[in-house]
């Protein structure tokens, strides 16, 4: 029996769906290369894909066709060679539907396995965002900014073949950077592209991320109910009336907070949060209103606290609020939990200014695709440049 | 059982179904959802914001049908829901037939005795693919039947969204979908014009009391709308214009900018037919009386991937066709029967 490589893609749905199939695609052309067959697929469960929510795509190859055969037999693969991870905020754990509860990104991960995350941040950072597993597993950062574009574009930024640059360094089993060059010039005609594969090659590294490394928080899960625990038909329990909220200093009752639905909560979808500042809130109810997640809550004194549980990050609030600089959206990596701001500004204001301040000061350039005609174009050159220089 | 005349004469009669009063304003609306968090739609989802809406409006007791589309899909996820009041699924052309039979069994069942008479609100939604194209017949012969109770929302993100962008008859004109990819050699692969529901429903169904169209980027007026078609009484149908991140290629945050300019720039004109009286509303009525000035289609284009194939001519022949709407048309933006008419014979 030969070898079995697998490799998982885990990309934002729609914004990176081209992309992600573009380097599954990629992988198992160089493969070919080598005389190893393989193929690449995109999860059908994740189907039908959704802006922002965590998806996957495979890349399956082998020494020979019995083995990949073998592991063609499985529905997705259990465990995994490399996992690729398109958006380093995908590092906090993927939800992707109801009832999966919440997923280490480096759950499929061998042990011993590597992580390519696409990033400006630290190993430190990602690392801490991660959730512990019990294996040590290879960190690789491919510095950059995630791509994100549109249904039906593809933003050449490099990003792809970087990560194959990237993959040949750290698992030369499955192919060689020859093999990637020779598919990248037959794909894209592009010796610039072949050239940021090499740049990549020649700059990849890891480190090695140990057991006691990492989020130690145990990720949720539902346990599904088997089928004689369902009720006639497919009836199942509408959500609860919501109910009011407590004042965590007065203990005054009032607001509103809806229950919301327990086996998915969605969060993992973000790559943005809003951020709040309490003291310069008009209470117009715009960011309520308009939320299409139902995620701000009314508290008893009428201000209105985003649920960090239910939030995706679309930004609608921040959009809609007449208030310059009330609600801002801040990049997901900067925050470690999913704490109520409203309960922080609540037992801290000065704190809460400052915490805000700090927070405020990383807010990203929002490229959540298309913005206006010629953005993509505009975004490349330093995607570009950071293929070229590191 | 035998139905004597008197009965007869009672099931047939229209009147309201109960008092909903209008909403005064966003600060005077009730805190309670209806439908809540935890659906998987995508980021800046506005049709999702549709269904919140709806059933704020309609309140707790409101049975909701929905027929096959995102709002089905993405919000009964693997036996799990964020709905709090009941809602069914029903198939992708039967929002119409589903609507009918349960507001048809509602009241038999109060009838009977078997249930307390009181006023159930009945909605059934569908998507502009389960209402402009397949579930067409069924609405239009619910609109026909006056002793019904019942709400029909079209939500219409302007494609068939859920399977990934095919394109729909509620598509604008060159919009690329997975269906109408541009291509080198020919730009422009959808030349349909878009459907005009509301119209067709509201010119052709003299039993129906109520039609309107709405946009949440407008929630106060839309939800009223909700509130006048469900108490109004008989068959009403809404149509709702809503931004579709996915589909029209846009940055999330963008979705409640994207309504308002469908409105301002005159592609989605807002206005509501109440028993045969004909209104529009809003910044569709400043437009017509002068007090706004419509906005160039393009600010609307060019936000969205979908047109970023547009060259100036096709923008040009896009605004050419709105301005016809507002221009040339009987009703502004609304019935497409030319001016002409009245000047070949102008009113004695």
């Amino acid at each position: 029996m030969g070898r079995l490589f697998a490799v998982e893609i885990v990309y934002r749905g729609i914004f990176q769906k081209n992309l992600a199939r573009n380097i599954s695609r990629a992988i198992v052309l160089a493969a070919h290369h080598e005389g190893k067959p393989g193929i690449s697929f995109g999860r059908y469960g994740d189907s039908p894909e959704r802006n922002g929510i965590p998806a996957k795509s495979f890349a399956i190859v082998a020494t020979d066709d019995v083995t990949l055969e073998e592991g063609m037999a499985k529905y997705e693969p259990k465990e995994v060679d490399i996992t690729i991870v398109v958006d380093d905020t995908l590092c906090k754990g993927v939800e992707s539907w109801a009832w999966y509860g919440l997923q280490p990104i480096n759950r499929l991960t061998k042990p011993g396995g590597t992580l390519i995350v696409t990033s400006h941040e630290n190993s430190e950072t990602l690392i801490s965002m991660a959730h512990r597993k019990e294996t040590p597993y290879q960190l690789a950062i491919v510095k950059g900014t995630p791509s994100f574009s549109g249904l039906w574009v593809y933003k050449d930024d490099h990003s792809d073949v970087r990560i194959l640059g990237t993959m040949a360094k750290v698992l030369p089993e499955l192919f060689s950077l020859a093999s990637v060059q020779q598919v990248i010039r037959a794909e894209w005609n592009d010796e610039l592209k072949a050239t940021s594969a090499l740049r990549a090659y020649e700059r990849a590294t890891t480190v090695t991320v140990q057991p006691t490394q990492g989020n130690p928080e145990k990720p949720f899960e539902f346990q599904m109910p088997k089928w004689t625990e369902m009720r006639e038909g497919i009836a199942i329990p509408a959500i609860p009336r919501g109910h009011q909220m407590k004042d965590p200093n007065t203990g005054e009752m009032g607001g509103y907070q809806p229950e919301r639905n327990p086996t998915f909560k969605k969060f993992t979808t973000r790559t943005m949060r809003p951020v709040v500042d309490f003291d310069t809130c008009i209470k117009c109810t715009l960011c309520w209103l308009q939320c299409p997640d139902s995620v701000f809550d009314v508290t008893p004194d009428g201000l209105y606290d985003a649920n960090m549980e239910a939030c995706c990050g679309c930004g609608v609030c921040e959009a809609v609020c007449p208030v310059s600089n009330c609600i801002t959206m801040v990049n997901e990596t900067q925050f470690a939990d999913n704490d109520s701001q409203w309960r922080m500004w609540k037992e801290d204001k000065e704190g809460y200014k400052g915490w805000l301040k700090e927070k405020i000061a990383n807010r990203p350039e929002r490229s959540h695709g298309f913005r206006f005609r010629g953005q993509y174009a505009e975004q490349v050159p330093d995607m570009l440049k950071i293929a070229r220089e590191g | 059982m035998a139905v004597s005349d008197r009965e007869l004469a009672e099931l047939v009669q229209l009147r309201p179904t109960q008092t909903l009063d209008a909403f005064k304003g966003v600060k005077k609306l009730p805190l309670e959802e209806f439908f809540t968090s935890g659906h998987r739609t995508c980021q800046g989802c506005e049709s999702s914001l549709v269904m919140k809406m709806m059933v704020k409006a309609a309140g707790p007791r409101t049975i909701v049908l929905g027929s096959t589309g995102c709002m089905y899909v993405a919000n009964t996820t693997y036996y799990s829901t964020s709905w709090v009041v009941p809602w069914m699924h029903t198939q992708l052309g039967s929002s119409g037939s589903a609507g009918l039979g349960t507001a048809a069994g509602l009241k038999a069942l109060m009838r009977k005795g078997k249930i307390k008479d009181e006023p159930i609100n009945v909605i059934a939604f569908c998507g502009d693919g389960g209402g402009a194209d397949m579930g067409l017949s069924a609405i239009s012969a619910t609109l026909t039947h006056p002793d019904y109770n019942v709400l029909i929302l079209m939500y219409d993100n302007e494609s068939y969204a859920n399977t990934d962008i095919q394109l729909s008859g509620s598509t604008p004109y060159g919009a690329n979908t997975t269906f109408s990819p541009p291509g080198k050699l020919k730009r422009i692969m959808h030349h349909r014009w878009k459907k005009n529901m509301a119209g067709m429903m509201a010119a052709g169904h003299p039993t129906c009391r109520y039609v309107a169209t709405v946009c949440m980027s407008f929630p106060v007026y839309s939800m009223n709308a909700v509130r006048k078609a469900l108490s109004i009484g008989g068959p009403t149908f809404i149509h709702s214009l809503d931004p579709c991140p996915k589909g029209w290629d846009y940055d999330p945050m963008l979705s409640h900018e994207l309504g308002e300019l469908a409105v301002t720039t005159g592609i989605w004109p807002l206005y509501e037919v109440e028993e045969g009286v004909f209104r529009l509303v809003g910044k569709t009525r400043d437009i017509a009386d002068g007090r706004l000035k419509r906005l160039p289609v393009r600010d609307y284009l060019l936000k969205q991937g979908r047109f970023a194939h547009f060259t100036e001519d096709d923008i040009a022949y896009f605004q050419s066709k709105v301005d016809e709407t507002w221009e040339k048309w009987l009703v502004p933006g609304v019935i497409p029967f030319k001016k002409q008419i009245e000047e070949d014979r102008p009113p004695a």
